[in-house]
This record gives C-alpha cells, sequence and structure tokens, in this order.
C-alpha cells in the first residue's frame, strides 16, 4: 500500500510555483518558507509590486485572484513592527502562494490596486486598522470606523476597552 | 324525488352506489327573524358591545404586532428561531415581520448597534408609524456586553424610547417570547416607551 501523503508536502504545482519564484527572486527573498503545503515569500517593501505583478503576469503562475490583503502588528520588533500579507489564488492551476512584507512605523506601500481593483477594499481597511498607507490607492478613507475616528483599533497598544471620549463621539447631525 | 326537480348530489365514499340528496343544504336562507322575536324586549339587544375606540384598536393591535424585519447580530438567530416553527410566534400574530417600516408595529433590536449602524437604526425607528412599540433583545443591545469598545453603542436607551429589556447573551426564544408577551400587555394597557418624552433621547442629548 502507498505511504499516505504528509500533508506537509508540496504538490506538484506549487513545487513548479516555488522554483520559478525563486529562480527569478531567489536573492531579493528575505525569508522562505512551507507550512502543510502552503508557500509562503517574505519580499523587501520595494520589491512588492514587481513580485506581485510577476506573480499575476507570468505564464507559469497565473495567479489571477487576490484572496486577501491584510496587516498584522507585531510590537516586539523594534524596526519593523508591521506586515502586509498578500495571499494571491491561481484558479486555472489551483495553486496558493503568501507574499508577506515588513514595514517600519511610518512606511507605506504602493499599491496594487492596478494589478486586481479589489485590492481597494482591503488596502482600505489595512490603512483604516493599522495605518498602513498605500500610495497610489484612489480612496483611502474610514470605511468601519466613524469619519472623526482618532487611533487605529487593530494596533496591539490600542486600549482594548473603554469608547474613546464619552458614550457616543460621533456627531450624528446630518445623519439621521 | 320528483321528476325534473332541482337536485344536487355528492357521491359517498364509502359507498359509491348511494348517493346523498343536499339540496337541503344549498337553499337560500331562511330571512332572520329577531325583529319579531325581540318585539317589546328593552333589555336583550344583542350583537352590540360597547367599549372605546382606543381599547378595540389597541386589541386589534395585540393580535397583530408587526415587528421590523431586522436583525444586527447573533441574536437575531434566537430571533428567527421564535419566528420559525418550534416556537411559532405567528400564533400571536407576529410572524408577518415586515421588511418595511412603514407597516411595522415596532422594531426588536436583536444584537450590538454599532456607531456606523446606528444613525441606520434610528432612521429606521422614526419611519415606523406612530404607535411603536421596542424590544431590546440580549446584553448587547441592552448595555453594550462585552463589547466596551471603541465602536459598539453602549446601550440602545441611549439612542431609542425602550419599552421593554430581554436579557441574556443570546436570550433563548422563549425569554423572547415572555418579551413580546410584555409588549402585548402595554399595548393592552396602551403604554409607549416614548410616553412623557419630547423627542427621542439621542435628538435630545443633540439638543433637537
Ligand atoms: S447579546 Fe450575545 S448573542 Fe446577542 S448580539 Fe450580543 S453577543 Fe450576540
Amino acid at each position: 500500500m502507498a505511504q499516505a501523503k504528509s500533508i506537509d508536502e508540496l504538490s506538484a504545482v506549487h513545487k513548479q510555483v516555488a522554483s520559478v519564484l525563486q529562480s527569478k527572486f531567489g536573492r531579493k527573498f528575505a525569508e522562505s518558507s512551507t507550512f502543510r503545503g502552503e508557500l509562503t515569500y517574505v519580499v523587501a517593501p520595494e520589491d512588492w509590486h514587481a513580485v506581485l505583478e510577476f506573480c499575476r503576469d507570468t505564464e507559469e503562475l497565473q495567479f489571477d485572484r487576490l484572496d486577501c490583503l491584510c496587516g498584522n502588528h507585531f510590537p516586539e520588533r523594534e524596526e519593523a513592527p508591521f506586515e502586509v500579507i498578500a495571499n494571491l489564488v491561481s484558479i486555472p492551476n489551483t495553486t496558493r502562494v503568501r507574499v508577506k512584507t515588513r514595514l517600519s512605523e511610518d512606511q507605506s506601500l504602493p499599491t496594487v490596486t492596478d494589478l486586481w481593483p479589489s485590492a481597494g477594499f482591503d488596502e482600505r481597511e489595512t490603512w483604516e486598522m493599522y495605518g498602513i498607507g498605500f500610495e497610489g490607492n484612489p480612496n483611502l478613507t474610514r470605511l468601519l470606523t466613524v469619519p472623526d475616528f482618532n487611533g487605529f483599533p487593530l494596533r496591539k497598544d490600542f486600549p482594548l476597552q473603554g469608547t474613546v471620549g464619552g458614550r457616543i463621539r460621533w456627531d450624528f447631525k446630518g445623519e439621521i | 324525488m320528483e321528476e325534473g326537480s332541482a337536485f344536487v348530489g355528492i357521491a359517498d365514499p364509502r359507498d359509491p352506489r348511494e348517493i346523498r340528496d343536499l339540496s337541503a343544504a344549498f337553499k337560500r336562507p331562511s330571512p332572520i327573524e329577531l325583529p319579531q322575536t325581540l318585539e317589546g324586549d328593552e333589555e336583550h339587544v344583542p350583537g352590540v358591545l360597547t367599549t372605546t375606540l382606543d381599547k378595540i384598536i389597541n386589541f386589534g393591535a395585540t393580535v397583530s404586532y408587526w415587528p421590523l424585519l431586522f436583525g444586527l447580530a447573533c441574536c437575531a438567530i434566537e430571533m428567527m428561531a421564535c419566528a420559525g416553527p418550534r416556537w411559532d410566534i405567528s400564533r400571536f400574530g407576529m410572524e408577518a415581520m415586515r421588511a418595511s417600516p412603514r407597516q411595522a408595529d415596532g422594531m426588536i433590536v436583536a444584537g450590538w448597534v454599532s456607531l456606523k449602524m446606528a444613525p441606520r437604526v434610528i432612521r429606521l425607528y422614526e419611519q415606523i408609524p406612530d404607535p411603536k412599540w421596542v424590544l431590546v433583545m440580549g446584553s448587547c443591545a441592552t448595555s453594550g456586553n462585552i463589547w466596551d469598545t471603541y465602536n459598539i453603542v453602549q446601550g440602545v436607551d441611549a439612542l431609542l424610547p425602550v419599552d421593554v429589556y430581554v436579557p441574556g447573551c443570546p436570550p433563548r426564544p422563549e425569554a423572547l417570547w415572555q418579551g413580546l408577551e410584555m409588549i402585548r400587555k402595554r399595548i393592552r394597557e396602551g403604554k409607549h416607551g416614548y410616553d412623557g418624552m419630547h423627542t427621542i433621547p439621542i435628538r435630545a442629548a443633540m439638543g433637537e
């Protein structure tokens, strides 16, 4: 009987993705790892747009869908506490890849709305929740919090409790 | 049976050969002979019920309280269960949850109200025609529950006049049912959450 396949083993299509990406950007990846058959690469913020564009447009990869783009905050990492993560899906090849980049406070990223228009909402939310700027995003305005909100709620140093500044802070005039 | 008379019949399923004559049941009803029997009787005038218009309207409203079809969070799942066949609030004329505030008699605020949602909740409330009754369902809508955070209204009573609070996280459908019974009691008694208010609390807070 054939040995059961380990869940950590890369499938053949993902091995192909890994070899294409390694041969193109080998030295530029700060880190690469696999977990349960999924590929993760960490790139520098300068290469962010180029790597994602390569993933979308190369014949062998064809990552035509941006599954999600989100942020993360690691206050213990002094120089680069912020992280932006893009999860890509290739519908023709049924492959996935995760691309990350690490940012310092006040550092911004180029937008990827020119590659996937759906990145607009994701970048907007990442900006709203972590304060990570995206240069070139056409509509970086508050979506889930009230317009006069102060602070970035998903940062780890944001207070967990208490409405900041009173019971109801938003002036409802003109809204109701 | 006479030859040529109108004959209405139906086949008896137990005995197909037997045809029963039902023409008597289709006879024109005879005119009611009340005037003759009540002649000279001053005391007993049947068919007249003395009441006030308010009472009869409130009685009608108790058996047709139509809440707004409106759920905000997890509590709405229990509200749906309550409307479903197991708890079945349609027994009391409440199953017709109206999707338009203009056809509703009140609202069940089921779930937390975020600050962005608050203006919409107020707008929906204000579009419900008077008289209206508000039931607040769950700890979130009552007091904010564990979400003592930047984006949640800490109690809907800061926005709207509330009739009944139902505690729980989430309240069981029986609890919501009891709350609706309390709403029915208030309807019968003609009491409203906004009695004695000039304007709703949020407008008062805004100085309007
Ligand atoms: S009271 Fe509990 S069940 Fe209801 S909305 Fe709040 S968290 Fe959800």
